[in-house]
């Protein structure tokens, strides 16, 4: 039984309630060279059936591992079961889903011959041969590379259905050097995005001329100085800007986190940020372009569409899935997702972003006569409050308008509906990340971008 | 008896196709979980699942290819699929499997979920967070049960098999009043049984009660140097550099700040710290390489006593290999209480929650502390929005001055309250 050719209609007679029904599979490559020696070589496979079963207000849910006739069906059994168990206790009639009903099948494995990972290690040899080589200086190198697929077929009680195979993949490039302390210094960069390795990486040379800026940078960074902790007039690249919009506003407009207790809940229809600053989830496409993360149905059977969160400063409203958007009188947006075929969907980002402005970089740099030019991100983590944080590493003083010394590794927070509030400048040049991971209950892909932005923040330092 | 033969047949296979040396792993699982949004019970969630984990050596290059099924067909592609993944890998002498043991067979805690139970224990916790705590929102608290047979194999005739299960509870919650909107917070822990109810362990009700003190926040008043009093909630994530930085990769790169600092002072001489996967419920038996677990010690009255190498990584820089596999974390207690350690404080930070970048490879750190309290002459005054803190994560371990006498249990680690010296904040 294949994921692609399964009829799952073919078991809604098994469905006594509302009822998804989805079969997924994962497929992870994670290939590690440390210095040239294989540190990691592995492939793992995780593929089953879930089905989820709305009953009276709550939910059951069941998954297993195999992909056969018999486990669907005593997936469904089982899913039924746990709805029943829980309506038994917490029955509820405040919660009546909408109907929705959609259907699409999008595939973005290659049509290329698939290399073999022995390929793969030769292609992963020889970009840290070309390091090792060209930089023999440095004191560590690692090269590393992880392909994820996830494939999904879906079925609901509604009638939706939907089939996807959206693919990644990352190379990781990390330079270490040793500064005038013995200290080490470090610089790690991702390199790829959507697509499987045979779409997304030719040969490796494509990447050399990518791997000499990260050790000029690392050089730079090898003579950082520390930011003056405090509030500063920065820029932030394009490459930051993704994640900005990410973990400072995107979270605290999904509708779930909006029913925490979100400070956003309040905001809608209010200015939260200045008047040059637009926000979308982006469902599958920017400007032409399919985005990283693509998706048309979500995990819950419904039509993937755009979503609004700042127009023009204003809040225009949440990211939903079916249940949220019932709570809040309105439709829902198609942010319903699921990691593993284990996992239960819940709201999350797609591809959001800030939209591009007007003005250009450099011209943006000279604008600031003390301050700090921030261009690439590492984790982050948002909060109720919009109180967001978000690590830098790498970065670059401003002085006088012109770029100085660079910084070592920072972490920059704000409240995300102040700070916006004191951009001023919006670069015109937009950015997609492919390499983001959302952590929330599950981990999951998720597509960031924008543009640079102008901007007061908290910088950590001493 | 099915899981037994499939590990030795899928050893056996990995023989016959031309493998030197294999490993085998097979863990069955069965998680059920009762959760509550926003305060009420939403969802009964059971999962099957399964990993088969094949490893191989052939001519000293090493794969690994983990599925989740076990039909002959599957098994044999996957192992075809490993010949594949090892041949086109680059030959490593340090790639190795775990020498000849004796069998052993572990077993430990609750087997079969008490539906009832948990149900009971979710419903108790959410009515008495709405009676004590009326302005909070639970908006995740999630009471499961999980349970898993584990049977690693290898080609040396190691054969180890556990079989354990735990209840385990997690909660995420903020409070709102007219005063504002709080951060979230949230804590998790791993249990052996129902008996008690969530609230009353380990620090729960604490961050409960705080959270409702968290809607009014102020900044500090000005940036400064002083001290950081790190609750048991938060002590792991300030030890993580440490014990990041002690495990194999940065060990073997070369980029570890602690390479070439066992038996050294890495932390305060009051400081002691253990791994103790054996006696901890959220603990395991088996490593990942093919050993019994045991329980050890990491620091020592300050000094460091083991790195947290595993067998590829002991064998590439020639060091000893760990007795533990890492986690399940303990510290030792004090001599103070935590009131005599706020006490101490001329200037500092309570701090509950670190929402910081990575620390670099140097241990620099900078981050905000949330769900936090300013200390200013010895006295909690009051909660803290929109403040930084930054140092160094091992001069912060160098720098404790107490510890406090009152522990956490959370079931996958057990910490007191540390206070240590010299944090910038902003």
């Amino acid at each position: 039984m294949t994921i692609r050719d399964t009829n799952l209609a073919g078991f809604s007679n098994r469905f006594d309630e509302y009822t998804e029904l989805r079969l997924q599979q994962n497929t992870n490559v994670r290939i590690a060279l440390l210095n040239g020696d294989v540190a990691t070589n592995t492939k793992s496979v995780n593929s089953g059936v879930s089905t989820r079963v709305f009953k009276e207000g709550v939910w059951g849910f069941s998954s297993l591992a195999e992909l056969d006739e018999q486990s669907i069906v005593s997936c469904i059994e089982e899913a039924t079961r746990n709805a029943q168990f829980l309506a038994r206790h917490a029955a509820r009639d405040d919660v009546d889903l909408p109907g929705e009903r959609a259907s699409h099948e999008s595939d973005f494995a290659t049509t290329k011959p698939r290399k073999s990972q022995r390929e793969i290690i030769e292609f992963l040899k020889s970009l840290d041969d070309h390091i090792q080589s060209t930089y023999p200086k440095l004191h560590t190198r690692a090269v590393q590379l992880w392909n994820l697929d996830m494939e999904k077929r879906l079925y609901t009680s509604d009638a939706s259905s939907s089939y996807s195979n959206v693919t990644r993949s990352l190379v990781y490039i990390k330079l270490v050097t040793i500064d005038a302390n013995n200290q080490p210094v470090e610089l790690t960069k991702p390199f790829g995005g959507r697509g499987q390795f045979e779409d997304v990486f030719d040969e490796p040379e494509i990447l050399h001329e990518k791997i000499a800026g990260l050790h000029r940078h690392l050089m730079k960074k090898r003579e950082a100085v520390v930011p003056d902790a405090g509030t500063h007039d920065v820029i932030l690249d394009s490459e930051l800007a993704g994640i900005l919009a990410h973990e400072a506003i995107g979270h605290t407009t999904e509708a779930d986190i909006v029913r925490e207790g979100s400070v956003a809940g309040e905001y809608v229809g209010k200015l939260v940020a200045s008047p040059l600053i637009s926000m979308v989830d982006f469902a599958s496409t920017y400007d032409g372009e399919v985005l990283p993360v693509p998706v048309y149905v979500d995990d819950e059977g419904v039509e993937s569409r755009d979503t609004w969160l700042i127009k023009e400063g204003v809040l225009q409203g949440f990211m939903h899935n079916k249940e949220s958007a019932q709570h809040f009188q309105t439709e829902p947006t198609g942010n319903a997702r699921a990691y593993q075929f284990y996992d239960e969907p819940l709201i999350r980002m797609r591809n959001t972003a800030i939209l591009p402005g007007t003005d250009k970089l450099e011209d943006m740099i000279k604008s600031i006569d003390d301050g700090y030019y921030l261009m690439w991100p590492s984790n982050g983590q948002a909060d109720s409050t919009s109180e967001f944080m978000f690590g830098v590493t790498l970065g670059y003083e401003i002085q006088d308008g012109a770029l100085g010394r660079a910084i070592t590794d920072t972490t920059i927070s704000g409240v995300a509906f102040d700070m916006l509030k004191s951009v001023t400048m919006v670069g015109d040049e937009m950015n997609w990340g492919c390499a983001g991971m959302c952590g929330k209950k599950q981990i999951i892909p998720v597509g960031m971008g924008g543009p640079a932005i102008k901007c007061q923040i908290h910088i950590g330092g001493k | 008896m099915a899981a037994v033969d499939l590990v030795e047949r899928c050893l056996e296979a990995l023989k016959v196709k031309g493998f030197d040396k294999a490993q085998v792993r097979l863990i069955t699982a069965e998680r059920h979980e009762l959760q509550a949004e926003f305060n009420k019970p939403s969802l009964l969630r059971t999962v099957h699942n399964n990993s088969l984990a094949l490893a191989g050596i052939v001519d000293g290059k090493r794969g690994s290819v983990t599925l989740n099924k076990q039909d002959d067909d599957a098994v044999e592609q996957a192992i075809d699929t490993l010949w594949g993944i090892a041949q086109g890998s680059i030959a490593d002498e340090a790639n190795d499997i775990s020498e000849s043991q004796p069998p052993q067979q572990f077993k430990e805690g609750p087997e079969v979920p008490d539906y009832e139970a948990m149900y009971a224990r979710l419903d108790e916790l959410l009515q008495y967070t709405a009676s004590t705590y009326p302005t909070i929102t639970m908006g995740s608290a999630v009471v499961d049960h999980g349970k898993y047979e584990d049977i690693l194999a290898n080609s040396n005739g190691v054969h180890f098999s556990t079989t354990r299960g735990r209840y385990g509870a997690q909660l995420m919650f903020t409070a709102r009043d007219e005063g504002g909107v709080s951060s979230f917070n949230s804590t998790g822990l791993a249990l052996n049984d129902m008996n008690t109810p969530i609230a009353e362990i380990a620090t729960t009700d604490t961050l409960l009660r705080q959270i409702t003190e968290q809607t009014i926040t102020k900044k500090v008043p000005a940036k400064f140097v002083g001290d950081l009093i790190i609750t048991p909630d938060c002590l792991g994530s300030f030890l993580s550099f440490l014990t990041g930085s002690i495990a194999a990769m940065p060990m073997i790169a070369g980029t570890s700040l602690y390479k070439n600092k066992l038996d050294e002072r890495v932390a305060a001489e009051m400081f002691s710290m253990h791994s103790r996967p054996l006696d901890l419920m959220g603990g395991y038996f088996v490593t990942d390489d093919g050993y019994p677990t045991e329980n050890s010690t990491i620091i020592e009255n300050g000094k460091l006593r083991t790195y947290l190498l595993n067998l590829y990584g002991a064998r590439k820089t020639g060091l000893d290999r760990a007795r533990t596999g890492g986690g399940c974390y303990v510290v030792d207690p004090g001599e103070q209480t935590l009131e005599s350690l706020i006490g101490d404080v001329k200037r500092g930070i309570l701090i509950t929650r670190f929402s910081g970048g990575r620390p670099n490879d140097r241990g620099d750190f900078s981050g905000v502390a949330k769900n936090s309290y300013y200390l200013e002459d010895g006295r909690v005054l009051y909660p803290v929005s929109e403040t930084m803190i930054s140092g160094n994560m091992a001069e912060l371990l160098l720098n404790i001055v107490g510890v406090s006498r009152e522990r956490a249990d959370f079931g996958i680690g057990v910490y007191p309250w540390v206070r240590t010296r010299g944090v910038g904040i902003s």
